[in-house]
């Protein structure tokens, strides 16, 4: 008997070793010998393995994604027509080159004719068409699309979308490889509106709009076909995605044979980098603040750091939309209330001055963002760091400013009573989902009590609620916190700031602010770059005046990669750029 | 016996039709929906998500859209997701559902072979040095937290010493046969230890407080009073008894194991239905929630069925007709 039970174990044993034994059998990477030795010639072939915290929702088609996690993937496997260069002007890509028509209501672009799509196809003209043709189709949006902001100016979009017409005149194919943009009105965005990612035509032409979402040339690995340096080529779903080059690239043979992206958890990012078996972290999550250091210290990882497009702010609730308003969306300021608690300009500028911003960045981030005032993204032409009020941390001008609006402390409580000298308490609403912004809300109403407004920090609600609210039933909001992270195309804020903005949830209505947005965006002026710039300074002045919002901080972006990883060039907005140039060193 | 198991298998549809109602209005009644604040991109028009709510249905009463849920589902449509755009429910489910059976039975196969047989041999030498180091361990396995455990076992297995896989469950696309299951069970051993951990400690005190009990009883004096051996005793007379419980928590642990389990899939991005079903709720993607509750409704009960049809085949005293 002991010695059957003795077998039983030593199998088990023999199992479980064997099993080991094959795993670490497998970790040893198919590398060559023989290209090891020169650092700095970029030698071909390698594999790179990219890492990402959640996986895409595998919707990889450029018109419907909607994540950065498929983007991630896209941005190897499509590509359009312009692209931006480090100082986010646009640069030739699919297309060679461009030209205006006199009233710049027409660009008509050369297109590159060695471009091919991965099948093989020659990339043309009637595929930019049929692109810019599907996004502006009846039925997109209902599809699931939500990408109509580059087709809206073009001419007959209108009758186009709501099917009046089966005519689409926006965008022409004047050749196979020249193709014109037609706008209704002169467009200062026409070559943002022209860099959109262009799908195949021959692959979606029998496909029906409402389809293309579930259609297998917009899922699975060998059936996506873009233009980009590598093609999707296989996957496990949820786990990992493998991008294999694309050998006939217009801009040359990609030097590397695969990129890998695994979905890993974010706990363990850190360890696999060091281990080697990811080389790189960026979009959209990157690594965490707090582990700068542990990084750093990593002999194989180096770090790249800038800017991110996107901030967190407090926002100002300057009047309130009405209920029913709210319930139908309809923007009319003449039905708003105007919000009494933070009526005065002098009490929102007194916030302002009341919160250290500078420290939430060095406390929370350990540093890593940057105090911004305005709400355009810094890396732009048309951020103003120095005429718009700075708001540099001052309690005791906030006091002062308080004490002037008439808000004092009458009944001895610590907290100061409105002018009337009625009980003022600011309500603060915050959203789960960033743990970073989780952690300020109560420190900003530390500092906000420190000047004496008392502050109602209400109960934190989870992002799908929290967002519900703020559209619906926030008609008894004061302050509230939000991010926006923002598109790398244009500057222009008047999607979220003009007092016509859905996302104007502060409900902004300043009407010189509003015509400083139309006027910079007012072709023929606005065509010169040092206008548009005049004007959003005096814009990004005005906002600080009024302050429909305190802008708080903009984290770094904080990407890591293998130094293995050879002949990357970073953009502002993006890690993977050229990456038909990437290469491994072992 | 047949007819029992027929009868209970047609008590089954009430219930289920039952627990979709309540589920369906919950779940409607938290704020919220699936589109709101997804995406949220300064550049995109709320009128947009304004169009796709209404295009969805979710503009409807909520009574409207159970109706068009339930009669779909009646047809063995389940729908689309809201979220994974363009992909059936059920396409969604059935390519976890496979991990997360997997990892089930592993996890219970590692409960069931450590954790009977130490409750059984703590019952037999209750106090012994054994006993002791097994109680130890049990308290053990039910005061680490799983995720914890999950990421120390990382940390030492995979970081370290890089003998186990830490995420996924298959290294490569493309693999087949007989490497294809090798992978697939290298990718099982640390998240169903993690698992195992905690129900391995908690069975292992049933087993152990069960047993005792039944060695105190009178038929148990009678069976050694008659000279009935030591193994005899334990393995026909005492065991047998001891199992019923067991069984019943067992049928329970089937259900509970197949609802996946959301915080270890996600520490070893694991994909099965545990995260889904979490990331679901998150968005709101009413289809996918529905769909996994039935399907829980659903293996729950049958865990129970099966608790019961074992009893009788346990304990020749419990007949069903």
């Amino acid at each position: 008997m002991k010695a059957k039970k003795s077998w039983l174990i030593m199998l088990c044993f023999a199992l479980v070793f064997g099993v080991l034994a094959a795993c670490s059998g497998n970790k040893e990477p198919a590398s060559s010998e023989n290209e090891g030795s020169s650092e700095k010639d970029p030698v071909s072939g390698g594999t790179v393995v990219g890492a990402m915290d959640t996986a895409p929702t595998g919707l990889f088609n450029p018109i419907f994604y909607t994540e950065a996690y498929e983007s991630n993937i896209l941005s190897f496997t499509h590509e359009g027509l312009l692209t931006q260069d480090k100082n986010l002007d646009f640069i030739p890509n699919l297309a060679k080159e461009w030209t205006f028509n006199d009233d710049q209501t027409e660009v008509t672009f050369k297109l590159d004719e060695k471009a091919k799509w991965h099948d093989g196809e020659p990339f043309t003209a009637k595929d930019v068409v049929f692109t810019y043709k599907t996004i502006a189709s009846p039925g997109y949006v209902e599809a699931g699309g939500v990408r109509t902001q580059y087709v809206e100016r073009l001419l007959g979009y209108e009758d186009f979308s709501t099917g009046k017409t089966t005519d689409f005149q926006g965008v022409v194919a004047v050749d196979d490889h020249t193709v014109s943009f037609k706008f209704a009105q002169p467009n200062v965005l026409a070559l943002s509106d022209a860099s959109f990612s262009i799908i195949p035509e021959h692959i979606f032409k029998d496909i029906p709009v409402a389809e293309i979402p579930e259609a297998g040339a917009s899922r699975n690995p060998g059936e996506v076909i873009g233009t980009g340096p590598f093609q999707f080529s296989e996957m496990v779903q949820g786990e990992q995605y493998v991008l294999k080059k694309f050998a006939d690239y217009w801009q040359g043979e990609p030097k590397l044979d695969s990129v890998i992206w695994k979905v890993v958890d974010q706990a363990v990012i850190l360890g696999l980098l060091e281990n080697g078996e990811i080389d790189f972290v960026a979009d959209p999550n990157g690594f965490q603040a707090a582990d700068y250091e542990t990084v750093d210290a990593l002999e194989n990882v180096e770090i790249i750091e800038q800017p991110d497009f996107g901030y967190q702010t407090m926002g100002m609730m300057h009047n309130h939309r009405s209920k029913e308003d709210s319930e139908a969306g309809t923007i009319n300021p003449a039905n708003w209330t105007v919000n009494e608690k933070l009526k005065d300009q002098k009490v929102r500028q007194a916030i302002a001055y009341a919160i250290n911003r500078q420290g939430l960045v060095d406390g929370l981030l350990y540093g890593r963002g940057i105090v911004q005032n305005s709400p355009i993204a810094t890396q732009f032409w048309a951020y103003d760091d120095t005429t718009p009020n700075q708001y540099e941390f001052d309690p005791e001008k906030a006091k002062a400013l308080l004490d002037e609006a008439g808000y004092k402390d009458v009944n001895g409580d610590g907290f100061r009573e409105d002018p009337n000298g009625k009980e003022w308490v600011l309500n603060l609403n915050y959203p789960l989902g960033n743990q970073i912004r989780e952690r300020s809300a109560p420190i900003i109403e530390e500092f906000l009590e420190e000047v004496g407004i008392s502050i109602d920090l209400r109960q934190p609600k989870e992002a799908a609620a929290y967002f519900e609210d703020l559209e619906k039933n926030s008609q008894d909001w004061d302050l509230y916190l939000i991010g926006w992270s923002l598109d790398s195309t244009d500057p222009d804020p008047s999607g979220l700031w003009s007092s016509m903005a859905g996302y104007n949830y502060s409900r902004w209505n300043n009407p010189e602010a509003d015509q400083l947005l139309k006027d910079a965006f007012t072709p023929p002026d606005a065509f010169e770059q040092d206008y548009r710039k005049q004007k959003y300074s005096e814009w990004q002045v005005e906002f600080g005046e009024d302050l429909p919002s305190l802008i708080l901080y903009a984290a770094n972006s904080l990407w890591a990669h293998n130094k293995r990883l050879q002949g990357i060039d970073v953009l502002p907005y993006s890690f993977l750029n050229d990456t038909h140039l990437w290469y491994v060193t072992e | 016996m047949y007819k029992y198991i027929i009868r209970r298998l047609l008590i089954f549809i009430p219930m289920l039709f039952v627990l979709t109602i309540f589920v369906f209005g919950l779940i409607q009644a938290a704020p919220g929906d699936p589109i709101t604040g997804k995406n949220f991109d300064p550049n995109i028009d709320p009128e947009v998500f304004e169009r796709q709510k209404e295009a969805l249905g979710l503009n409807d009463p909520i009574h409207v859209q159970y109706w068009n849920w339930v009669t779909k589902v009646m047809q063995g449509d389940f729908g689309e997701s809201y979220i994974f755009k363009g992909r059936d429910v059920s396409e969604l489910i059935g390519e976890r559902i496979g991990n997360t059976f997997y990892l089930g039975i592993f996890t219970l196969f590692i409960t069931i072979i450590v954790s009977i047989p130490i409750g059984i041999y703590s019952a037999k030498k209750p106090y012994s040095i054994l006993d002791y180091g097994a109680t130890t361990f049990g308290f053990f396995g039910l005061a680490v937290p799983n995720f914890f455990f999950g990421l120390v076992a990382i940390y030492v297995f995979s970081i370290k010493l890089g003998w186990l896989p830490s995420q996924g469950s298959v290294s490569s696309p493309g693999l087949t046969g007989i490497e294809l299951f090798l992978d697939k069970l290298q990718h099982l051993i640390l998240p169903g230890l993690t698992l195992g951990l905690a129900g391995t400690a908690s069975y292992m005190r049933f087993m152990r407080s069960e047993v005792l009990d039944v060695l105190a009883s009178d038929y148990i004096r009678t069976a050694r009073a008659k000279g009935m051996t030591n193994r005899n005793v334990l393995y026909k007379h005492t065991l047998r008894n001891a199992m019923i419980p067991i069984i019943t928590l067992l049928g329970f642990e089937v259900g509970i194991l197949l609802s996946g389990a959301v915080i270890t899939e996600g520490v070893f991005q694991y994909p099965g239905i545990g995260t889904l079903f979490l990331s679901s709720i998150g968005n709101r993607d009413y289809p996918v929630i529905m769909a996994i509750n039935l399907m829980l409704g659903f293996f729950i009960l049958l865990g129970n069925l099966l608790a019961d049809i074992f009893y009788s085949i346990v304990d020749p005293r419990i007949r069903y007709d």
